[in-house]
């Protein structure tokens, strides 16, 4: 696998050095940890996960709008190894005093350094659900869920509130009903990227968001990402998870939209308030959200591996990626664009995380009703390595 | 979250040579001073009582204090035990550990322990010379906590507690589905479900469906994935699957839009779709509508009809759209400023959603006024200002945002 080198938006990261010293700005970013005050991690949510530098752990945090940096302590460095935990939603609910179904995994990543595993977790279904974030330690069924309490964090606020905050008071008295869910977050050297969707607006935020953090992302980078989808329309849509990837020595983002087209996204082009093109390879079929990505390389061949909510596990053929041409026609197919193919023996998985060059880890649950419906998950839900296809 | 208020009552498990072992069942919700007490006295401890031979006889032998388990506050203690003063080779959880499950129905015998389950999470001390544990999180309701005691070299005993009785009395209703109007463009983007209270994450799938005018569930109509809720979890979107709504696309060639232009729908809401405290609705709910003509035309507003109201008054200014709009952000994306800055007031959304109004606190002062408009304000179909939902690629892209609002004057006289 090739991964995107250095991307950084260029304003933002002046906009967050004017703000401090450069000699004071250059100590920070090398010591990140060093920006991390200690005390309550104060979480309303914990939903996608991402690992920074240094075993710093991303929390998304939807309901509190912002994006929690916690310091897990864990960075001694340790190869792979197998794991293998049975019922886990059912464990998890047992350590926290819940029945399982009022429990709800929502995001996998395995500690780069440590190869420990991390799931982000909520006690409870409802809005005051308690955010947990619990630890696998690798190679073995060991559950921990860490202290958030007193723990080095520092949090930014993903805080773009309507231009138009009136001084009218809402026609119910309602607060605020909108809410921008995370749906993915990659970091990539020196800046957290975050995509999410919104239960109001219809849109196509990218944030990029400099790490260590600098106030608010609301002064950090918005893009808007147009992706020409079949030739005559196009449209804006909101990405539901992506990655970063090179093609040909160019540094792209590879990004998986919620109507399931992958759009390749040049780095150079992600410029704050910027609307750019990006480029359809594939379609991964309707009724359908594609929900992680994990790209690899075996046999001199690169692959991505792409989980979705109703089509299984897909294999794409991401050698030559660049070589590939837009897709320019509406196909009467259920997918078009690069080659890719199911592997149907994954079935029911709902996350995907990247171990190492051999495994990767999944997360298997069956769901109520036909796979379209992706209802909630019925029964045990798995946490296992499994050998890359 | 069904997690409940700490429970504060007390019970204990007695164990001595007189006393068999007991497993007390009873909901711990009222507030009691004294565990010893309760325990003499409470009718928990006559209730369904397994004795524990062996426990009876082990202490009979060598333990004649009076061993108990007891819940107080939020912590479980084991009395007329003298805990080493450090903890056993295995620690605390070793010899004391608490078990969630869920509580078997009333009357019926306690949950057993399953087996490779862990023991509920907490942290252990010696206070006033007995060992005490407390859990990391709150008891919830509807929940079971079997305490086991094991004594280095003695029989386990264990105690049976319950937390507070869940709530099961239906009390959430659907208030609204919007768009409110009985026709749907085809291209009708969004749907919002308004509950009277916070509802639970995670399980619209199964309780929402779509029905053609034969009442056969239709597939693949909304967008899969993640729900998407407002903060308090009383608003519900539903995203019909853009992939059939955007021309060109496959799944649009294929199947069509999920909305048929003169085609009769009806979205039903079950019953059962629980709440944030697991109870189902007080009812079902559905809305019938039926499709009309795709809403391809973005919002104009100089084809809106303000109606200005009158000086020295508090009427209400009116703003009237040919086509309906996205109701919840109506309530966000329209603003009224004046002579003298933003303009308090309320808003009202009314006629399908094909009206807004504002009236202000104070009566209007006579002069210039301006509607403010966000230009992300999107109709039912997802269109924008200036910004249809999916572009003639023809048409040339604006390269950068521009300014983010617009204003529409008006005049109060």
């Amino acid at each position: 696998m090739r991964r995107a080198t250095l991307y950084r938006i260029t304003g933002a990261v002046v906009g967050a050095a004017a703000l401090i010293s450069g000699a004071a700005y250059a100590r920070i970013s090398n010591n990140p940890l060093n920006t991390l005050a200690t005390g309550d991690a104060h979480l309303m949510s914990a939903g996608p996960l991402a690992f920074g530098p240094d075993g710093i752990l991303f929390v998304g945090d939807s309901i509190g709008g912002q994006v929690m940096a916690i310091d897990t302590h864990d960075r001694r460095p340790a190869s792979a190894a197998k794991v293998d935990v049975q019922d886990i939603n059912a464990k998890i609910a047992a350590m926290v005093g819940i029945t399982p179904d009022q429990l709800v995994i929502n995001d996998v990543k395995v500690n780069p350094i440590s190869k420990n595993v991390y799931l982000s977790v909520s006690r409870g279904r409802g809005p005051d659900a308690m955010p947990l974030i619990v630890r696998v330690e690798r190679g073995s069924d060991r559950i921990s869920v860490l202290p958030l309490d007193d723990v080095a964090h520092a949090a930014v606020q993903l805080s773009d509130a309507p231009a138009s905050a009136s001084a009218a008071d809402p026609p119910n008295g309602r607060p605020s009903s909108r809410m921008l869910t995370i749906t993915d977050m990659v970091y990539v050297k020196g800046d957290l990227m975050v995509a999410g969707l919104s239960n109001e607006e219809w849109s196509s935020a990218l944030r990029s968001i400099p790490f260590p953090f600098q106030r608010t992302a609301a002064q950090g980078a918005t893009i808007q990402i147009w992706h020409s989808s079949h030739g005559r329309f196009e449209t804006q849509a909101p990405i539901r998870t992506f990655v970063p990837y090179d093609i040909d020595g160019r540094n792209y983002v590879l990004a998986a939209y919620t109507c399931t087209p992958l759009v390749k996204i040049p780095f150079s082009e992600l410029h704050p308030g910027a609307r750019i093109h990006g480029t359809e390879i594939a379609d991964l079929g309707a009724g359908n959200q594609p929900l992680d990505m994990v790209p690899y390389r075996r046999n001199g061949h690169d692959y991505i591996l792409i989980n979705n909510t109703s089509r299984g596990v897909m294999k794409l053929q991401a050698d030559d990626l660049g070589a590939y041409k837009p897709i320019s026609a509406p196909t009467i197919t259920n997918v078009a664009g690069v080659p890719y193919q199911t592997i149907s023996d994954l079935q029911n998985v709902r996350h995907l995380a990247r171990l190492d060059a051999q495994d990767v880890l999944i997360l298997t649950g069956k769901s109520s009703g036909p796979p379209w419906q992706a209802g909630p998950l019925i029964g045990p839900v798995n946490l296992q390595t499994i050998p890359l296809p | 979250m069904r997690s409940s208020q700490l429970v504060s009552a007390a019970a204990i498990v007695l164990v001595s040579g007189a006393i068999a072992a007991a497993q007390i069942h009873d909901h711990l919700a009222a507030p009691s001073a004294s565990a010893a007490s309760t325990a003499a006295t409470s009718p928990a401890a006559t209730s369904p009582a397994a004795t524990s031979p062996a426990a009876t006889s082990a202490d009979a032998q060598s333990a004649p204090a009076r061993i108990g388990i007891r819940f107080a506050g939020s912590s479980f203690t084991v009395s007329g035990w003298k805990p080493p003063p450090t903890a056993p080779q295995g620690g605390w959880s070793a010899v004391f550990a608490v078990y969630a499950s869920v509580a078997a129905a009333p009357g019926a015998s306690p949950t057993p322990v399953t087996p490779g389950l862990p023991a509920l999470l907490g942290s252990y001390a010696i206070e006033h010379g007995a060992l005490v544990f407390r859990p990391r999180f709150p008891l919830a309701a509807g929940m079971q906590y079997r305490a086991v005691f094991t004594p280095p070299r003695a029989p386990a005993i264990s105690g049976v507690f319950y937390g507070p009785p869940r709530d099961v009395t239906p009390s959430t209703r659907v208030l609204h589905i919007y768009p409110s109007a009985a026709v749907l463009p085809s291209n009708t983007l969004r749907l919002y479900i308004y509950f009277s209270a916070p509802m639970s994450r995670g399980e619209a799938a199964a309780y929402v469906h779509v029905l053609d005018a034969h009442g056969h569930v239709l597939h693949e109509v909304f967008l899969p994935g993640e729900e998407l809720w407002d903060p308090q979890f009383t608003q519900l979107t539903l995203t019909f699957d853009p992939g059939r709504i955007k021309r060109g696309l496959t799944s649009n060639e294929r199947m069509g839009p999920p909305i048929a232009p003169g085609a009769r729908y009806t979205l039903v809401i079950e019953r059962g779709w629980p709440d944030a405290r697991g109870v189902p609705l007080v009812a079902g709910a559905s809305k019938v509508y039926r499709g009309g003509p795709a809403l391809r035309t973005p919002p104009d507003p100089h084809q809106w009809r303000v109606g200005a109201p009158a000086a020295g008054a508090r009427g209400p200014v009116t703003v009237d759209f040919p086509h309906p709009m996205n109701y919840p952000l109506l309530q966000r994306m329209l603003r009224v400023t004046g002579p003298h800055g933003s303009v308090a007031g309320s808003i009202g959304i009314g006629h399908d959603e094909t009206r807004w109004s504002f009236t202000p606190r104070r009566a209007w002062p006579a002069g210039r006024y301006q509607l403010i408009v966000d230009r992300d304000l999107e109709d039912v179909a997802g269109n924008r200002i200036d910004q249809p939902f999916d572009i003639d690629v023809f048409q040339r892209v604006t390269e950068h945002i521009v300014t983010r609002t617009l204003a529409v004057p008006f005049e109060v006289r």
